[in-house]
């Protein structure tokens, strides 16, 4: 199918146009800060995507999984120096460890059930957090030691720019990972799952395990981004890193916006939430920060009702009215 | 005479209050064509379930080749070698045909295999010329063969078809009737349930009968057909109805 043949052609595209982009901005500008938030969220809604768009695992506490990420990356750098590429990684196994043993209560669990679980998981984190003050610093948040000659083993730099390039290249990786995962073998046992989990099973296929598998690469996944925001933002608290609105509703948001399960889906959902969110609390201060939450809000229901499929699908049906292409049936779409 | 495939033993299933199977016992050899048959409600489907992990039994024990696989998780048994099909058809909606049996296929192989073995049993049942077709977009006896397929590509020893042939029209029984004998020809054995006596009678060469959860009746077609305990049982619930409602005309 040219479909097919098309997809890598305008992602190469897309990867160079993102690339070239922050040459035209000023470094230390407000732009290329909403745009290294956009490219991070991209990847977080794609993390998510592999359990809640593959498997329909609707989960709603990413944020315990981001915040393990920042903080330990954070916490080793403060006492050990350590390299936050190498906290990074202890942070993913800590995450892993965290999805294997919510799974252990949380696997059987459908639909809302799940949801339900993994949202007061998620705040179980982050009350640990807070109240854990010894280590995390509790509520009044944590500085990421400032070393004034920063280095890429470091993850420091004078401005955002390399940021932006590691925010990018990790968009990169991680929507490979989502297609390798998607057009696998594990792909087919999730795509199983979603649409009949009891005859998955039946016909062979280990549900419990290819959920877990998802689940903990997902982890991982969203515990890395955690640490390259904690080396982009400096400092942050246990609200922000494992809050719900902040991280765990917007993950699911982003990817179910965009077209849940497809590889552009929260591409598409990062790029139209992110900058909106900041233009509106630029325009409306923020004496009005409930109000990015009511617009997400009011903007989800929209999509849902428009097209339950996401914003990538309702394009490639406004595309297919105008090229009369009556496809309308078309769910092939990455 | 060598061990049986199947063994079931003494085995139970309650909900609640209902004792949907109540105390079975019967063998199955390889080789086999099994009918099970028996009245709407009677416990088939049950016995099914309780065969491939759907649900565990209450009490008795199940073995496949020797080994107790009663309570074991139903990937677990596929993985022994046996699987079903499901009554109310239980395909994976969204995805294509070819989809619906490649994950099947991944039981015993790894994708590219998968992808092959797939598309042969596609071509074997008939089904290739609708491969890329959503299975949301079938039809019912489509949906049903797609269930066989699916079902075959996970490689069976034994293979339950539960009720695949209903809504058929009597050249396309024929040909399920050909397809499952050519497939035991090739080393599959089968227990089928189906409504439609005149294919029954024709495809088993063994008849086990269910009434209200408890067997009644385990012998050859000629056999059964003359056991007072099975007229009994039909006539008594709704064996002239439940013909009378069989679209095609019976023997
Ligand atoms: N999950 C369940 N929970 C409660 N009751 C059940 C369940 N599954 C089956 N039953 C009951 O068990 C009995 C046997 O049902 P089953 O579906 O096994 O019958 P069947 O022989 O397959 O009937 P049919 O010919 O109509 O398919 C019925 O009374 C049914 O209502
Ligand atoms: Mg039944």
């Amino acid at each position: 199918m040219t479909r097919q043949r098309l997809l890598p052609v305008l992602l190469f595209a897309g990867v160079i146009i993102l690339a070239l982009i922050p040459l035209g901005l000023d470094p230390r500008g407000y732009e290329m800060r909403i745009l290294c938030i956009t490219l991070l969220f991209a990847s977080l809604g794609q993390a998510w995507n592999i359990v809640g768009g593959l498997a329909n695992q609707i989960s709603l506490g990413h944020a315990a999984y981001f915040g393990i990420g920042a903080y330990t990356s954070t916490i080793l750098l403060k006492l050990f120096s350590l390299s936050p590429w190498l906290g990074g990684v202890i942070g993913m196994i800590l995450a892993v460890a965290f999805a294997l043993l919510l799974s252990l209560p949380t696997a059987r669990l459908k639909g809302h059930y799940y949801a339900l679980a993994t949202l007061a998981a998620g705040e179980a984190i982050r009350v640990i957090a807070n109240s854990w003050a010894d280590v995390t610093g509790g509520p009044v948040g944590i500085s990421v030691p400032y070393l004034p000659d920063g280095s890429l083993w470091m993850m420091q730099f004078s401005t955002v720019l390399p940021n932006y390039y590691l925010f990018l290249a990790a968009l990169v990786v991680i929507c490979l990972v989502f297609w390798k995962i998607k057009s696998g073998a594990l792909g087919y046992r999730l795509r199983a799952i979603k649409e009949n989990e009891q005859a998955a099973e039946v016909i062979g296929v280990d549900t419990y395990r290819s959920k877990l598998i998802a689940a903990c690469v997902s982890a991982a996944i969203t515990a890395f981004l955690g640490t390259l925001y904690a080396q982009f933002q400096f400092f942050f608290d246990p609200d922000t890193v494992f809050g719900v609105a902040t991280i765990s509703v917007k993950m699911a948001l982003i990817a179910i916006l965009g077209g849940v399960g497809r590889l552009s889906g929260p591409l598409v959902g990062a790029a139209f939430i992110i900058p909106m969110e900041e233009m509106a609390n630029s325009y409306f201060g923020s004496s009005a920060a409930g109000l990015s939450q009511f617009a997400y809000g009011a903007i989800l229901v929209l999509v849902i009702l428009l097209n339950p499929h996401g914003l990538t699908a309702l394009f490639a049906q406004l595309r297919d009215r105008f090229t009369g292409k009556g496809g309308s049936h078309d769910r092939s779409v990455a | 005479m060598t061990a049986p495939l199947l063994e079931v033993r003494g085995v139970t299933r309650r909900f609640g209050g209902l004792i949907a199977v109540n105390d079975v016992t019967f063998d199955v050899h390889a080789g086999e064509i099994v009918g099970l048959i028996g009245p709407n409600g009677a416990g088939k489907t049950t016995l099914f379930n309780l065969l491939t992990g759907v649900y565990p039994p209450s009490s008795g024990d199940i073995r496949l080749e020797g080994e107790a696989s009663g309570g074991l998780k139903p990937h677990k048994i596929a993985r022994r070698g046996m699987t079903k099909t499901f009554q109310n058809v239980a395909l994976f909606m969204e995805s294509s045909v070819l989809d619906n049996v490649v994950t099947g296929g991944l039981l015993n192989n790894a994708l590219p295999e998968a992808r092959d073995k797939a598309r042969q049993i596609l071509d074997r049942v008939g089904l290739s010329a609708i491969a890329d077709v959503r299975a949301g977009d079938l039809s019912f006896p489509e949906r049903a063969r797609v269930e066989v397929a699916r079902a075959l590509c996970t490689e069976p020893k034994l293979l339950l078809l539960d009720e695949v042939m209903a809504a058929l029209t009597p050249a396309e029984m024929e040909e399920v009737i050909d397809l499952v004998r050519s497939l035991r020809d090739d080393g599959t054995t089968f227990i089928v349930v189906e409504h439609h006596m005149k294919a029954v009678m024709k495809l088993c060469e063994r008849l086990l009968v269910l009434n209200f959860g408890e067997l009644i009746a385990d012998g050859t077609p000629t056999e059964i057909s003359r056991n007072d305990r099975v007229i009994e049982a039909y006539l008594g619930a709704n064996f002239a109805k439940k013909q009378a409602s069989q679209p095609v005309e019976t023997a």
